[in-house]
């Protein structure tokens, strides 16, 4: 999956967890709270979402500031399970 | 007692209960009332009443035998756990007082309170234990407990039984202290709520245990209803499991009841497992829109208000429907009226003071053991109490917890470019965020464009965010071109 689509799955949820918010400038340099407006609360739905969505659990670290953090946690969460499914078919 | 809440629940269920005004008394009478029902389950292991009281009396023996003296202050320092609601029970029940810290204190800040609240044993769990090295105190694992079993010892309904921080939790907290009675009365009338309440309930504690909301609704509650009751350690991982507990009443603040509604949106409403019929929802204010919202799928979402020093429940609305934006009527065991448009109250529930703050006591406190709440209000006819504001300056988080604005301007004045800033409450679409309005330095702008200015002061707000809790975070940036109104004294002054 490329940043890109990982992007365009993150506005899906973005547009669940916050009805409200223009998505059209939303890049990989927004910040989460002060450009998007999410509260500790909002962040917690967001990552519920990204699991769900995305199948992967997140680690318990320090909060997202940037989407671009959030992108590159799905992406290294992503690669890791597809390594796992790697290691299993190659058993 | 207004028939009110007693009419509530069901005449046979009220004939059972009664308010039990101390906790060694009232772990006698859930221990030998719901014996072999499950009390707490952590989904792995689930304890029985008479099993979660045994080990509460093996916990108390462990501190009895570190040398306490009744009266000391006991620090619990967990997450939302089955071994932390056993500990302060443990310690509550011994004649202690029980401090739960809030899980998210830095190291240096829970060193910082067990100096400030002379804790003499600090109980903390296995994963945070590296934090405590340097604890002035007696440091012991929350999980430890001895073999034995040790009785409840003697206490007093006006003994101290429990601290809890209230005004800001990362500087200089307040430290309210309550006895018995008042955390009995607010456990007492959390039980009210329309339709049958006792020994069938699931009730997930989404809530830390270090708010009163948490620890009294919550919890206690919980228990005197002879629920079922799950803590959740890891909010996000129990969440998840939210359609295999099945809960049946959750207490919830507003933002945690948006949350829900926002799961409901992605997966569909099975994702609540089925059987949720009540929400208990406080500590902030209550939309009506989240009433209405849950009423179509069901479930009725009752809110009331309340505060720390007064034991939790000061006000309860079971009519929500009818009285969306009223916060209900007076609980039991308690008086409440209006003066000069504040609402004051007294009774059972009220606080005995701050700890080691006589001149913050006597502010909250009057002689004849009225609470001034600090906010604004009236009554109506029927009885029906309104909240239309707030004296005090206090942020009220979304989790609950209230904030002093100036705890979170502090980190600002080391930025030279600026002179001064405002922190404060305001609401977006009908959601409250943290908004601050900076005045920069009249040096620091010339020659600046507007974009300018405001790229360099997002990003100044963007690193103070980054080390503040994630609840105290600023949602939304104003810069001023002019200057504050001010104070005689020249201080930028408040609204």
């Amino acid at each position: 999956m490329t940043r890109n689509e990982i992007l365009d799955g993150l506005k899906e949820l973005m547009a669940l967890v916050k009805p409200k918010l223009d998505l059209s400038g939303i890049g990989e340099d927004s910040n989460l709270i002060t450009d998007m407006g999410l509260d500790s609360l909002s962040m917690l739905l967001l990552s519920l979402g990204i699991e769900n969505k995305f199948s992967i659990r997140l680690p318990n670290q320090k909060p997202f500031q940037a989407v671009s953090e959030v992108i590159d946690c799905i992406a290294e969460q992503l690669s890791a399970e597809g390594q796992k499914e790697q290691t299993t078919q190659n058993k | 007692m207004s028939s009110y809440f007693y009419n509530l629940i069901p005449a046979e269920e009220l004939a059972q209960v009664k308010y039990i005004p101390t906790i060694p008394e009232f772990l006698n009478w859930i221990e030998n009332k719901w014996s072999d029902k499950p009390a707490a389950s952590d989904t792995v292991n689930t304890y029985t009443y008479r099993e979660f009281c045994t080990r509460i009396a093996r916990k108390r023996a462990l501190l009895n035998s570190l040398g306490l003296e009744k009266g000391d202050n006991v620090a619990i320092f967990e997450r939302t756990s089955i071994d932390a609601i056993e500990m302060f029970l443990a310690a509550t029940s011994a004649g202690y007082v029980g401090i739960i810290l809030p899980t998210a204190l830095p190291a240096q800040a829970v060193i910082g309170c067990c100096m400030k609240f002379r804790v003499k044993v600090l109980a903390v769990r296995e994963e945070f234990s590296g934090m405590v090295k340097d604890a002035p105190c007696k440091v012991i694992l929350s999980s430890a407990m001895s073999d034995e079993a040790a009785p409840s010892a003697e206490v007093d309904r006006n003994d101290p039984a429990a601290i809890f921080f209230t005004g800001g939790t990362t500087g200089a907290p307040k430290g309210a202290i309550l006895p018995h009675r008042a955390l009995m009365r607010g456990a007492f009338n959390g039980v009210f709520a329309p339709g049958s309440q006792l020994g069938w309930h699931r009730q997930i504690c989404l809530l830390p245990l270090s708010h009163v909301f948490g620890l009294i609704r919550s919890t206690l509650s919980a228990f005197y209803a002879g629920a079922e009751w799950f803590p959740a350690e890891d909010m996000k991982a129990t969440i998840g499991k939210l359609p295999v507990i099945k809960p049946t009443l959750l207490v919830l603040v507003p933002g945690l009841c948006e949350i829900l509604l926002g799961l409901v949106k992605m997966y569909g409403v099975q994702f609540l497992g089925g059987e949720l019929k009540t929400i208990i929802a406080g500590a902030a204010n209550v939309a009506p829109s989240l009433i209405s919202e849950f009423d179509r799928m069901g479930i009725k979402l009752l809110a009331g208000y309340g505060m720390t020093e007064g034991g939790n429940l000061t006000t309860g609305n079971a009519d929500v429907l009818t009285h969306p934006t009223s916060v209900g009527k007076p609980y039991d065991g308690q008086e409440l009226k209006i003066v000069d448009g504040e609402i004051w109250f007294r009774g059972d529930n009220t606080f005995l003071g701050y700890y080691g703050d006589p001149e913050k006591t006597e502010e909250t406190l009057t002689e004849d053991g009225w609470i001034r709440t600090g906010d604004l209000g009236y009554i109506d006819e029927d009885g029906f109490v309104y909240i239309t504001g707030r004296i005090k300056n206090l942020i009220i988080l979304a989790n609950g917890e209230n904030v002093s604005p100036e705890e979170i301007e502090s980190p600002f004045y080391d930025y030279a470019e600026l002179r001064d800033v405002l922190v404060s409450e305001q609401s977006e679409g009908g959601k409250s965020v943290i908004a601050i309005e900076i005045l920069p330095r009249p040096g620091f702008i010339e020659g600046k464009s507007e974009d300018e200015i405001y790229g360099h002061f997002k990003k100044v707000v963007e690193e103070v965010n980054s080390k503040l809790p994630s609840t105290h975070r600023i949602g939304k940036i104003t810069i001023r071109k002019e200057d504050f109104p001010r104070t005689g004294s020249m201080k930028v002054k408040r609204n």
